[in-house]
């Protein structure tokens, strides 16, 4: 709490500072750049979640605070630039992987990550913390998400430099960040890339071959203890291999609106990614095509793979969602509406282990070039992902190809005039219960039909108001949901809003496996629970506050096509953010 | 940290307010060629706009200034930038809601490994930047509330 009051003494002090939208800052001929952000919760006691035993008592011993604060700083001048950032967990807050895989319960723990870098026209060299990807990161990317609390960038150097557009090299080699410590192991990669179209000097299109290697060098290989989760029986195994070796080949094709981005990368050495499973090799093809006509587009996505997520490192640290080096992200749709989002499709070991399917995207505008203020926009979106059907080597056994997730959606978004805009979505979700069994015999599964509408209106610049109502009719465990918000607006700083999403239908005894139940103290079916909300948010140009306070449902948070799991909490949150 | 923290508020006092310039940073144009984002500065005022696919205020503010880009033009002459930070997995999916979504009269650039982002400091999307004629940035905003984009003509207006 301490260190929360200061940072929050240091954010206020820079607001008074920099009151003023123009002010920046310039220090000598360079220039400093400051961003600061910082999310907290204080969690309160709710008998409801308790009693249908969503709230763990080991959850409770951790506090009832939690924060996440960033601050960074940079400076450049020119072509160089240098930078810092402190992540503060004070402690974290509930739900990310730090502390549900560490059990770093009660500690509260940083991390300072920094860079000075050198960037040329053709060429370019950064040392320290570095953020990379190769083709679509399937062997290999290095980023930043903080709404899953995920930072995996390599402590080491990277070097790039490019022959008049034709011919791009790039190196790095690095040791990963691992939650909040640095991950012994080694982690190194090339990338080439040829643009063909550049060669033979043909402008209306691109043509580019691509192609990278990605090694990673165990740092230990000694045999360790594994307790399994299930059984709590030891097993001494050996971790990892000492080498893992990647590779990737990649193929642009852009003409005339329509592009073909193709990718293969496979594992040559047998690896593995939970240390109480077999070993062994994985690939994946990916293929993006997409098309566009004026106002009408396209986009379609493929990918069957296998075993292709890659830890950092395979001590049993715990594997948990921080601890990958490459992005092999679901492809579904990503609603922003709560109820289309209530149950994502999350993969787990389906895509670990063997997946296969794809997702199709159509939009197109209808609009008149002389009534800017009125358009339709459609948009409809298909995706669907089976089991790969072949022996799995990580399972030890045949698989067979069954579809585990579906999701056939349509949006609708109309500008009627300046006042008046509805928008009005329809989701079809369909997935297997038994994702997580890979032994079970049949699919079981559960269907829900989603309706969304939406109004905003506008009384006049500053002031607005929107209305959302949601449906979800469902025959999964928990039944079906209605919800609804208003929020108010004061544009440009103001706004505010009230939300509840009722779960209200009983839900059925017994049921399992969709999210973290305590089935011993398990007494759903008595209750018709309210998730409710209350917020505002305050923006001043680069700085703003959300305070919020409300009762908030389990399930998972998904960002990028990776999600973590939240547990059910009631309480407050504040979230602020500025940068100058 | 603690000594951090304080290094940091030294930092705040012990600097002089002036204006800071677009960064030199690589980004992906409409046809996936690789163009330094400096490109786009060309004497004409901006607005740079960071979204991205799974943000749904970002495309509410993208279409509210597109809807009134045209009355604005007739008053200022300025342009609009939208920054996409959606990486690999929604990168077509971006690609193909600007054409969708009519953006057709906006620059729209690609920004999937982040680095502008990063470099911008932009922790939040929508983020919003007022852009001079000579790459200069004089106003950021972070949110959008419906009515906001207002602000930012008045912003763009105030530059002459």
């Amino acid at each position: 709490m301490k260190k929360f009051l200061l940072f929050l003494g240091v954010a206020l002090c820079a607001t008074f500072c920099v009151n003023e939208a123009s002010a920046q800052i310039k220090a000598g001929e360079g220039q400093v750049s400051i961003a600061l952000e910082s999310n907290n919760s204080y969690y309160m006691e709710d008998q409801t979640l308790e009693k249908i035993g969503l709230v763990k008592p080991d959850e409770r011993t951790r506090g009832n605070f939690g924060s996440n604060d960033y601050i960074k700083v940079d400076y450049s001048k020119g072509r160089f630039s240098a930078g810092v950032q402190v992540d503060a967990y004070l402690p974290g807050l509930y739900g990310y992987d730090m502390y549900t895989y560490q059990q770093r319960d009660t500690k509260l723990t940083g991390f300072l990550t920094k860079y000075i870098q050198w960037e040329d026209q053709n060429w370019g060299v950064r040392v320290g913390d570095i953020f990379d990807q190769f083709g679509n990161g399937l062997i290999f990317r290095s980023y930043e998400d903080r709404a899953l609390g995920f930072n995996n960038s390599l402590a080491g150097a990277r070097a790039h430099y490019n022959f008049n557009n034709m011919v791009s090299v790039k190196v790095v080699a690095g040791m990963p960040r691992l939650y909040d410590v640095r991950s012994n192991n080694l982690v190194y990669g090339a990338d080439l890339a040829l643009s063909i179209s550049d060669m033979v000097g043909w402008e209306n299109g691109i043509i580019g071959i691509e192609g990278s290697y990605v090694g990673r060098r165990d740092s230990d290989i000694s045999a360790f203890n594994v307790e399994d989760w299930e059984t709590g029986e030891i097993t001494n195994i050996l971790a990892g291999k000492e080498m893992l070796n990647m590779v990737s080949g990649r193929l642009n094709f852009e003409f005339a609106g329509v592009t073909l981005r193709g990718e293969y990368a496979a594992k040559l050495n047998e690896d593995l990614f939970n240390p109480t499973l077999p070993t062994a090799k994985g690939n994946v093809i990916y293929l993006d095509l997409g098309y566009n006509y004026k106002r009408f587009s396209a986009s379609a996505t493929f990918r069957r793979m296998e075993n292709m997520t890659t830890a950092i490192d395979n001590r049993p640290v715990g594997i948990g969602g921080g601890n990958v080096m490459n992005y092999v992200p679901l492809l579904t749709r990503q609603h922003t509406y709560s109820l289309a989002n209530l149950n994502p499709y999350r993969g787990s070991s389906v895509h670990t282990g063997g997946e296969i399917g794809g997702q199709l995207d159509l939009y197109y505008s209808l609009r008149n070039p002389k009534a800017r203020g009125k358009y339709w926009n459609f948009h409809l979106n298909f995706s669907m992902f089976n089991t790969v059907d072949h022996f799995n080597q990580i399972y030890q056994q045949d698989m067979e190809g069954r579809n585990v997730w579906l999701d056939l959606n349509f949006d609708v978004e109309r500008q009627w005039n300046k006042q008046v805009k509805t928008t009005f979505l329809y989701s079809f979700q369909r997935w297997d219960e038994e994702i997580n069994h890979y032994d079970s015999p049949m699919a079981h599964y559960c269907r829900s039909h989603i309706f969304v509408g939406d109004v905003t209106y506008k009384f006049n610049k500053k002031h607005s108001m929107r209305f959302e109502a949601q449906y979800l009719a469902s025959n999964d465990y928990e039944g079906d949901w209605v919800a609804a918000t208003i929020e108010y607006n004061l544009a440009p700083k103001f706004s505010f809003y009230v939300s509840d999403m009722w779960n209200c239908e009983k839900m059925q005894d017994g049921a399992y496996g969709n999210y973290y139940m305590d089935l011993d103290t398990y007494e759903g079916d008595n209750y018709l629970l309210h998730y409710y909300q209350v917020g505002a948010s305050f923006t001043h140009n680069s700085f703003r506050a959300q305070l919020s306070y409300g009762r908030n449902r389990a399930g998972f948070v998904c960002s990028g096509g990776v999600c973590r799991f939240q547990p059910a909490y009631t309480g407050f949150n504040l979230a602020m953010t500025l940068s100058f | 940290m603690k000594k951090l923290m304080f290094l940091m508020l030294a930092l705040f006092i012990g600097v002089s307010a002036s204006a800071q310039t677009l960064p030199d940073v690589k980004v992906e144009n409409q046809e996936g060629k690789v163009i330094s984002i400096r490109e786009v500065v060309d004497g004409t005022p901006m607005i740079i706009s960071f979204w991205s696919t799974t943000c749904k205020p970002c495309i509410m503010e993208l279409n509210a200034i597109n809807e009134s880009l045209y009355e604005w033009l007739e008053e200022v002459d300025m342009k609009v930038v939208a920054v996409s930070v959606d990486d690999a997995r929604t990168l077509s999916r971006a690609r193909a809601m600007t054409q969708g979504q009519g953006w057709d009269d906006y620059t729209c650039v690609y920004d999937k490994n982040q680095d502008l982002k990063r470099a911008m400091n932009v922790s939040l999307t929508p983020h919003t930047f007022i852009v001079d004629g000579k790459g200069n940035i004089v106003y950021s905003h972070s949110g959008y509330t419906p009515g906001s984009e207002q602000e930012l003509f008045e912003k763009i207006k105030a530059l002459k």
